[in-house]
């Protein structure tokens, strides 16, 4: 068998399928089945294939398409990894703060000094983290300590302009002394 | 050619414009399909779902001259979806009842045209041994006589791989015939 013989013979084949167009024997069976389907469709939920085809349709060729949905899948478990991580370390560094509270105004500075009192009394020292203040409290507190140290200082001044009520004062200290050790 | 304006209508979801749109577009679907797969049902599955996909996707069709290549192209992909589904055959079994009807097919002067389902033994057998794409781009040259550029816009295949794959397809069509016929 020639060369020749062989690419008329391929030629031939060829133009034989070229000139034997296939025909779609009805259109009217894919267009009444294209139309019920995507009536079916169009009634039914949104399903797992529309979301992929909606987000990856515009990729045509497949197995970039299939790429992109398994990289956008580990991305996404990674995404929820890491986001589980960061709430467990939120959750461990909100379980070590110290809280502090918000109290109301009018038992404040009464309570704090009257729990100061009952410890100062039994001689005991104050427990830490026993008594829970808010910010405002403490703002009060120092408030207070400012004021008795300046009251302190002018009654000092008073003391020492005035000879007769410091030598009255120091009679009285050393009588209070005597007292406390007569006890 | 598809008219822009029937297109147009479609896209406000109008399904009797749809369905002259599939009426007018399936015929073409349904010649590339069957050309490539060689199987008249698994060439109507074909163009069924490229016109679910045209319906999804015609807001992207911005030109009627570009409707036609992304018809192609969808219906190309399609088959290739088939040909993967399709078992491979292990090895090649020589079909003696089917060279037969290629040579009394040849043989005649002129030719009559082939019933569909020799027509569909026939593609089969010549096609059977190629890869996907060299089947493309066989049907898409050979039979359908398109040119380099739009077997390139259809396919995404470069011109040179295009050839390439042309080539070993001609060349693994030419053996058989040289050992069959």
């Amino acid at each position: 068998m020639t060369m020749t013989s062989e690419s008329e013979k391929y030629d031939k084949i060829i133009n034989l399928l070229r000139k034997s167009k296939p025909v779609l024997d009805s259109t009217e069976d894919i267009e009444r089945e294209v139309i019920n389907r995507l009536s079916r469709a169009k009634h039914s939920g949104l399903t797992l294939a529309d979301v992929i085809d909606f987000l990856f349709g515009w990729v045509d060729i497949v197995w970039i398409r299939w790429s992109l949905i398994t990289a956008s899948i580990v991305l996404v478990l990674f995404f929820v990894y890491q986001q589980s991580i960061i709430l467990k370390q939120i959750d461990f560094l909100s379980n070590h703060t110290t809280i502090i509270e918000e109290e109301p105004l009018s038992r404040s500075a009464y309570e704090i000094e009257k729990k100061v009192m009952m410890y100062k009394l039994s001689g005991r020292k104050i427990p830490a983290q026993s008594i829970t203040i808010s910010e405002k409290q403490m703002e009060q507190l120092l408030e207070s300590v400012n004021e008795l140290q300046v009251q302190y200082r002018d009654l000092l001044n008073l003391i020492k302009e005035d000879p007769e009520l410091k030598k009255y004062i120091e009679e009285k200290l050393n009588e209070n002394n005597r007292v406390k050790i007569k006890l | 050619m598809i008219d822009i304006k029937l297109i147009e209508e479609c896209r406000g979801g109008n399904f009797s414009n749809f369905r002259k749109l599939v009426g007018l577009t399936s015929p073409y679907a349904y010649s590339l399909a069957f050309r490539m797969l060689g199987d008249e049902d698994q060439a109507k599955d074909v163009v069924q779902e490229t016109m679910i996909t045209i319906w999804q996707k015609l807001n992207k069709i911005k030109s009627a001259e570009v409707y036609m290549t992304w018809i192609y192209r969808i219906v190309v992909n399609k088959c290739y979806d088939q040909m993967r589904k399709k078992k491979r055959h292990p090895e090649y079994v020589a079909d003696e009842h089917t060279w037969t009807l290629i040579s009394n097919s040849i043989s005649e002067l002129p030719s009559a045209d082939l019933e569909k389902e020799d027509n569909a033994r026939i593609i089969r057998l010549m096609t059977d041994r190629l890869s996907p794409k060299q089947k493309a781009v066989f049907v898409l040259s050979e039979i359908e006589e398109m040119s380099g550029d739009e077997i390139s816009e259809i396919t995404g295949m470069s011109k040179s791989l295009i050839k390439a794959n042309l080539h070993h397809a001609r060349k693994n069509i030419s053996d058989m015939i040289e050992k069959y016929l």
